[in-house]
C-alpha cells in the first residue's frame, strides 16, 4: 500500500486548494511519525499555517502498537531472557517482540529505525488491538 | 405435528463468562444482565471506543480492531479470538453487526463456545425470505398474499403471478430486509422493468437475484410478537408491540402493546409464532413481525435476534428478556408457561438519535451536558454521559427513553415529561422531534400506520 508524504510541498499544496474550494476550515492528519495540521484562514484569501508537520516532527519517540489482541511476548519462546536489552538501537524491519495467539506466534517489527527505548506492557499480558508495547526513539 | 427438534447439542453448555460482540447501550443492557446473573462480562471494542463507558464497567475489555466495523464489531475471527483469549465460554451478539450472522453462529459453537441466540440453521432459514414464509405457512402463520417460492425467469408466468395476487404488488429480495431490496409495482405494464432493477439490486447488495412478490398493503401498521424460547422444546410469546412509526423504515418509537387490537385477534397469532418455533427448533428470543390492515395479520419476517425495541415488552410483561435469552444459552429449561404471562399497563420507547431534528444527518461531536428523567415508571437504557464523544463510525442511537404507566394515555404523559426533561448538550439530537411527535393528536388516538411519520413529517416541512 502507498502512502502519501504529508511533508511533501506539493501535497500540502493540493490539500489547501481542495479544502478551500471545499469550504473546510482545517485537517489534523496524524501519522506513524508525526502530527501534520493544516489551518485555513477565512480572512485574506487562503492562508496557510502549518503547525507541527510530518518532517518537523521527527524528534518525537513512536510507539510500537499491537498489530492484534492476543498475549504479548518480549522475547521469542525459545530465546533466553537475557537477550532483551533496553535501550538498544534496531531498524525498521527488527522483530521486537511477538503476539501469540494460541499455538501461533505473530512477530512485532519495530516498524522504523532507532533506539528502541522502553518496554510499555509487561510480559505474558492480554494486549488489545492497537496497545502501546514499545517506545523508539529516534536516532540521528 | 412431530415431535419438536431439541437443540441437544448446547443443552447442558454452562458458561460463566460472556464476551459482548457489542457496543454502546446494548453493550451496557447485557452487562447488567450478566452482573445480575451471576456472570461475568467481557467487552471487545475498536479502537474509536477505547474510552467508551461500556468498556470501563465490564469485567474486561479488549480492543479487537480500528474504527472500521469490518475490521472490529464484523470481524467474526477477531471477536472469537478474543473470547478465547479472555476465557469467555459464550458470545452475546446483541443487535445489528453479527447478530444475524448464520456464519457467525456457526462459527461460535464450531470454536467451542455458545452463541447467546438461535443455531445458524435456524438463522438461516428466517434470513431467507422465502423459506421464511415458506416455514411460516407451514406453521399456520397468516403471511401476505403471494407465493412461497421465488420468482421464475419466464415472463408469461410472473404476469400471472401478479394478475393472481391483484396490483399493486411488491417485489423483493429474497435476502433483503430493513427497507431496501424492494420495489411497488402498480400495473402490469410496469411489472417487467420493476422486477429487472430490483434483481439487479439484489444480486448486487444481498448476493443473490432471488425475488419473490407479495400483495402489496397500501396503509398497514407494523406488528410484532415476541417469542421466547428454550433448547427444550418449550416456547412462550410475550404480547406484541407496535411499531409503525417508521422514517425510512427505521423504527423512530415503539410501544406495547399494540393500540386497537384485541387479545382475542391476536392471541391465535401469537400461538402460531410459538407453534412455528417448535417446528423450526428456535432457541433464545425472537421476533416475527406483522403488517397488520383491516383486521388481517399478515408475516413479513422474523428477527432471530434481541430487539433493540426489547424494553418495552419487558415493561408490560415485566420478565428481563436479556436474562431470558441468555438462560436459554445455558440450556435452562424455561419455567415460564403461557399461562403466567400477563401483560400490564402501556409502555413506549423513544429512540434518541444522534442526528439534526429537521436533516436527520448525523450529528457526531462531544456531549458537553446531559439531563436524563428520573421517576417511577422512566427508564433510560443509555452509554452518554458529559464528555461523552459520539463516533461518526456508528449507529447514531445514543440513548432508549422508555415509560411505563397503567393506560396508553398516561404513558403518552408520562413520555412527554421525560423527552422534556431530557437535555442533551454540545450535540444535535432528534428529541425536538420527538416532543412534536408526542403532541400529535393522530398518534395519540393510535392505530396511526406505517406511512404516518413520513406524511407527518413532509406536512411540517410544508407548514
Amino acid at each position: 500500500m502507498s502512502t502519501i508524504d504529508f511533508s511533501d510541498p506539493a501535497t500540502i499544496a493540493a490539500l489547501t486548494e481542495a479544502l478551500t474550494a471545499a469550504g473546510v476550515d482545517g485537517l489534523e492528519v496524524s501519522g506513524p511519525v508525526g502530527q501534520l495540521r493544516l489551518v485555513v484562514s477565512k480572512g485574506e484569501g487562503p492562508h496557510i499555517r502549518l503547525t507541527g508537520g510530518i518532517g518537523a516532527n521527527q524528534a518525537k519517540a513512536v510507539t510500537v502498537k499491537a498489530p492484534i489482541a492476543g498475549c504479548f511476548c518480549a522475547i521469542h519462546p525459545s530465546v533466553s531472557e537475557e537477550t532483551e536489552t533496553l535501550p538498544r538501537r534496531v531498524s525498521d524491519k527488527d522483530v521486537v517482540g511477538f503476539i501469540r495467539i494460541g499455538s501461533v506466534l505473530l512477530p512485532v517489527p519495530a516498524g522504523r529505525s532507532g533506539l528502541l527505548a522502553r518496554r510499555l506492557a509487561e510480559p505474558g499480558a492480554l494486549v488489545g488491538f492497537g496497545d502501546p508495547l514499545f517506545e523508539i526513539e529516534p536516532q540521528p | 405435528m412431530g415431535e419438536p427438534p431439541k437443540n441437544t447439542a448446547s443443552a447442558n453448555r454452562r458458561f460463566d463468562t460472556v464476551l459482548i460482540a457489542n457496543r454502546g447501550e446494548i453493550a451496557l443492557r447485557i452487562q447488567r444482565a450478566c452482573r445480575e446473573l451471576g456472570l461475568k462480562a467481557v467487552t471487545i471494542c475498536s479502537e474509536a471506543d477505547r474510552q467508551a463507558p461500556f468498556g470501563k464497567t465490564a469485567d474486561s475489555v479488549l480492543c479487537i480492531g480500528p474504527a472500521n466495523a469490518a475490521k472490529s464489531y464484523l470481524n467474526k475471527d477477531a471477536i472469537i479470538l478474543a473470547a478465547e483469549l479472555t476465557g469467555a465460554g459464550a458470545i452475546h451478539p446483541g443487535y445489528g453487526f453479527l447478530s444475524e450472522s448464520a456464519a457467525f453462529s456457526e462459527a461460535v459453537e464450531k470454536a467451542g463456545l455458545v452463541f447467546i441466540g438461535p443455531d445458524a440453521s435456524s438463522i438461516s432459514t428466517m434470513g431467507d425470505k422465502i423459506s421464511a414464509k415458506r416455514a411460516m405457512i407451514a406453521a399456520g402463520v397468516p403471511c401476505v398474499p403471494g407465493p412461497q417460492t421465488a420468482l421464475p425467469d419466464e415472463p408469461a408466468t410472473v404476469e400471472r403471478t401478479a394478475q393472481e395476487i391483484g396490483y399493486p404488488v411488491i417485489i423483493k429480495a429474497a435476502g433483503g430486509g430493513g427497507g431496501r431490496g424492494m420495489r411497488v409495482v402498480s400495473e402490469a405494464g410496469a411489472l417487467h422493468e420493476a422486477i429487472a432493477l430490483t434483481r439487479e439490486e439484489a444480486r448486487q447488495a444481498f448476493g443473490s437475484p432471488a425475488l419473490y412478490m407479495e400483495k402489496f398493503l397500501q396503509h398497514p401498521r407494523h406488528i410484532e410478537i415476541q417469542v421466547l424460547c428454550d433448547v427444550h422444546g418449550n416456547a412462550i410469546w410475550l404480547g406484541h408491540r407496535d411499531c409503525s412509526m417508521q422514517r425510512r423504515h427505521q423504527k423512530v418509537v415503539e410501544e406495547a402493546p399494540a393500540p386497537g387490537i384485541s387479545p382475542d385477534l391476536i392471541g391465535p397469532v401469537g400461538l402460531a409464532c410459538v407453534a412455528a418455533c417448535r417446528q423450526i427448533g428456535y432457541r433464545g428470543v425472537g421476533t416475527f413481525e406483522f403488517l397488520y390492515e383491516d383486521g388481517e395479520f399478515y408475516f413479513i419476517e422474523m428477527n432471530t435476534r434481541l430487539q433493540v425495541e426489547h424494553p418495552v415488552t419487558e415493561m408490560t410483561s415485566g420478565i428481563d428478556i436479556v436474562h431470558a435469552q441468555i438462560n436459554a444459552a445455558q440450556g435452562i429449561p424455561l419455567e415460564l408457561r403461557q399461562d403466567d404471562i400477563r401483560c400490564s399497563g402501556h409502555s413506549f420507547e423513544c429512540r434518541i438519535n444522534a442526528e439534526a431534528p429537521e436533516s436527520f444527518l448525523p450529528s457526531a461531536g462531544t456531549i458537553t451536558e446531559l439531563a436524563l428523567p428520573e421517576g417511577p415508571g422512566v427508564r433510560v437504557d443509555t452509554h452518554i454521559h458529559a464528555g461523552y464523544r459520539v463516533s461518526p463510525y456508528y449507529d447514531s442511537l445514543v440513548a432508549k427513553l422508555i415509560v411505563h404507566a397503567p393506560t396508553r394515555a398516561e404513558a403518552m404523559a408520562r413520555m412527554r415529561e421525560a423527552l422534556a426533561g431530557t437535555r442533551v448538550e454540545g450535540i444535535s439530537t432528534n428529541l425536538p422531534f420527538l416532543r412534536a411527535l408526542f403532541e400529535d393528536e393522530a398518534f395519540a388516538r393510535g392505530e396511526t400506520d406505517i406511512h404516518y411519520l413520513e406524511k407527518w413529517l413532509k406536512q411540517r416541512r410544508a407548514a
